[in-house]
């Protein structure tokens, strides 16, 4: 339904979005993931078709962007950063006029129609009279994503649609977004983790303008570092650790906590090997307690951190072991 | 061309809407009148009371109501459009660009030809409401004299040219930037540059002070306030219209590729 093929967008000699590509399918829900100023907003004005990239191609409802934007853009509905409401305008006034640029071929009343389930999937039919103007934030910001979904289109892009919400409106709104996958692609950007883990299909996170993983939440959880840890929790009479060491698949056995006689470990796995089977049997086996055993997951903020900090503490790295040549080059 | 028709007819719709729910269309009408009417009871006076010294003194009274009164009430109007249309063109694209509400506009189905023309037609038609206003004093006129209509009608073809030239150089100066302010005044200068610069016509030389002469906005209106249409004229401020529009159009799209 979404295909990016090797997008790119600089501004002058700065580049916001580097070489970025990705699918996505028919109904899913894709959660864009990054940190501040990473190029998911770039990202996003590119495939709503408000400015061109530098390079690359982006296909939505099986429309090229750049070649056929207007049967593009009938199929997308878009919700930015901000939501572009004009201040004037009551919220029925401003709908109204979406509604003329999006559904002009329908009738006044169809439109109408449109409008008014729009605004009650949204909940702010109750504000309909109000100036945009003076809303609350939670209340423009789903005046906005009412604007997006006004036309029942085959895509939505949403920018950061749970910003400025309280939490019982960001339930609703993740709950109306979950809702509208399956019939709707949609594309949503947040900074909130559980967020993805709770809304998305898929997830591609984003750094410094280049895809760094796309995934489902739980795989990303799963297994990201390579290879899988365990942790173990074990109440034995005997030396445990050089126990679990010995057992095949294990590489390293470290202990992560003790209390009296329980200790715990983290034990890493050859990469997809799975060892929980040996490492119960090793501990039973030998008489002991086996209180605990769960592979030893990753939240996503772990792995968010995890792979958007990964390129700085490369570059850190590297300033230190400049740092000293620098210095001897001031004293000769 | 249907779908044309009807996009550049919801953004118009859109500008009038926001100028009216705003106090700037109100305001604008408001000084309009204000001014207008000062010039309209200064005019008429002067005319009454040469026509009472003409009386006064026996000689046959001469007075031409097109020519001693509706001309130069014309010509007043549009000095004082001078100053209100940067006011009305300012917010434009600015406004929308420093909102946001831009990219609901440049993510719609719409091409940007519709957009600028939408913006365009919606100006104008405040434009319309300010010339509406004057309609007001001139028509008393009528119940109390006989003018003639073709000068008339003439004269207010004038300024609905100048006025669309103003709008379209607005729209352009809008363009350029966020702010609402130097979209405002950076007008204001260029409209009043247009206006004077035929001032220094006689000494720059013959083919500069010709070219200079051409492009002065006021040169071109004085015929049309006479009662002639002159196609010269009208080329001129449609070129000046469409020059304008297509300035902007370039903006817009070189704003796309900017970001």
């Amino acid at each position: 339904m979404i295909e990016v093929q090797h997008l790119t967008k600089r501004y002058g000699p700065f580049t916001a979005v580097d070489d970025v590509s990705f699918r996505v399918e028919k109904g899913e829900i894709l959660g864009f993931l990054g940190p501040n100023g990473a190029g998911k907003t770039t990202t996003m004005r590119v495939l709503t078709g408000y400015m061109p990239a530098t390079d690359g191609k982006a296909i939505v409802a099986g429309f090229d962007l750049f070649e056929k934007p207007i049967e593009a853009k009938e199929r997308i509905g878009y919700l930015p950063e901000t939501p572009p409401l004009y201040p004037e305008m009551t919220v029925r006034e401003y709908l109204n006029f979406c509604a003329r640029l999006r559904l002009g071929q329908l009738s006044k009343a169809e439109r109408q129609q449109r409008v008014e389930t729009a605004m009650r999937k949204t909940h702010v039919d109750d504000m309909a009279n109000r100036h945009c103007g003076k809303l609350s934030k939670g209340y423009k910001q789903r005046v906005g994503l009412s604007q997006a979904l006004l036309h029942d289109p085959e895509v939505l892009i949403l920018d950061e649609p749970t910003a400025g919400l309280d939490p019982k409106q960001i339930m609703e709104t993740r709950d109306l977004i979950r809702g509208l996958g399956g019939d709707h692609t949609i594309i949503l950007s947040t900074h909130i983790l559980p967020e993805v883990a709770q809304t998305c299909h898929r997830v591609v996170i984003i750094n410094k303008g280049r895809v760094v993983a796309v995934d489902t939440p739980e795989n990303l959880t799963h297994q990201l570092k390579g290879s899988a840890t365990l942790y173990v929790q074990v109440e034995a009479d005997g030396d445990a650790g050089a126990a679990l060491a010995a057992v095949p698949g294990v590489r390293v056995v470290t202990v992560a906590d003790q209390h009296a006689r329980m200790t715990g470990f983290e034990i890493e796995a050859e990469p997809n090997v799975d060892v929980r089977r040996e490492v119960a049997r090793a501990v039973v086996d030998r008489g002991w307690g086996l209180l605990e055993l769960r592979p030893n997951r990753l939240s996503l903020e772990e792995i968010f951190l995890q792979l958007t900090t990964e390129e700085q503490r490369d570059q850190a790295a590297a300033t230190v072991v400049d740092a000293p040549a620098t210095q001897e080059v001031a004293n000769g | 061309m249907g779908n044309r028709v009807r996009n550049i007819s919801a953004i118009a719709g859109k500008e009038m809407r926001v100028y009216f729910g705003s106090p700037i269309a109100w305001v604008m009408m408001g000084l309009f009148a204000l001014i207008f009417g000062y010039f309209y009871v200064a005019y008429v006076d002067l005319v009454a009371s040469a026509a009472m010294r003409a009386q006064f003194g026996g000689g046959p009274v001469k007075q031409n109501v097109n020519n001693d009164l509706i001309r130069p009430l014309l010509q007043n109007a549009s000095v004082i459009i001078l100053f209100l249309v940067p006011m009305v063109t300012m917010r434009t694209y600015s406004e929308e660009k420093r909102s946001g509400t831009i990219e609901l506009l440049l993510t719609s189905p719409i091409t940007d030809l519709d957009i600028v023309l939408g913006k365009f037609f919606g100006a104008i038609g405040l434009y319309l409401g300010l010339l509406a206003v004057t309609a007001v004093y001139v028509g008393m006129l009528f119940l109390y004299s006989r003018p003639e209509i073709t000068p008339l009608i003439s004269g207010y073809l004038g300024l609905l040219l100048l006025g669309g030239c103003f709008v379209a150089i607005g729209l352009f100066v809008s363009s350029l930037t966020k702010n609402q302010m130097v979209a405002g005044v950076g007008t204001f200068v260029v409209l009043l540059l247009l206006w004077i610069i035929n001032w220094m016509a006689d000494s720059a030389g013959p083919w500069l002070g010709e070219i200079m002469r051409y492009l002065s906005i006021t040169e071109h209106f004085d015929d049309f306030g006479k009662g002639v249409i002159d196609t010269k004229h009208l080329v001129f401020y449609l070129s000046v219209i469409v020059f304008g529009l297509f300035l902007t159009l370039k903006s817009v799209d070189s704003e796309r590729w900017r970001g």
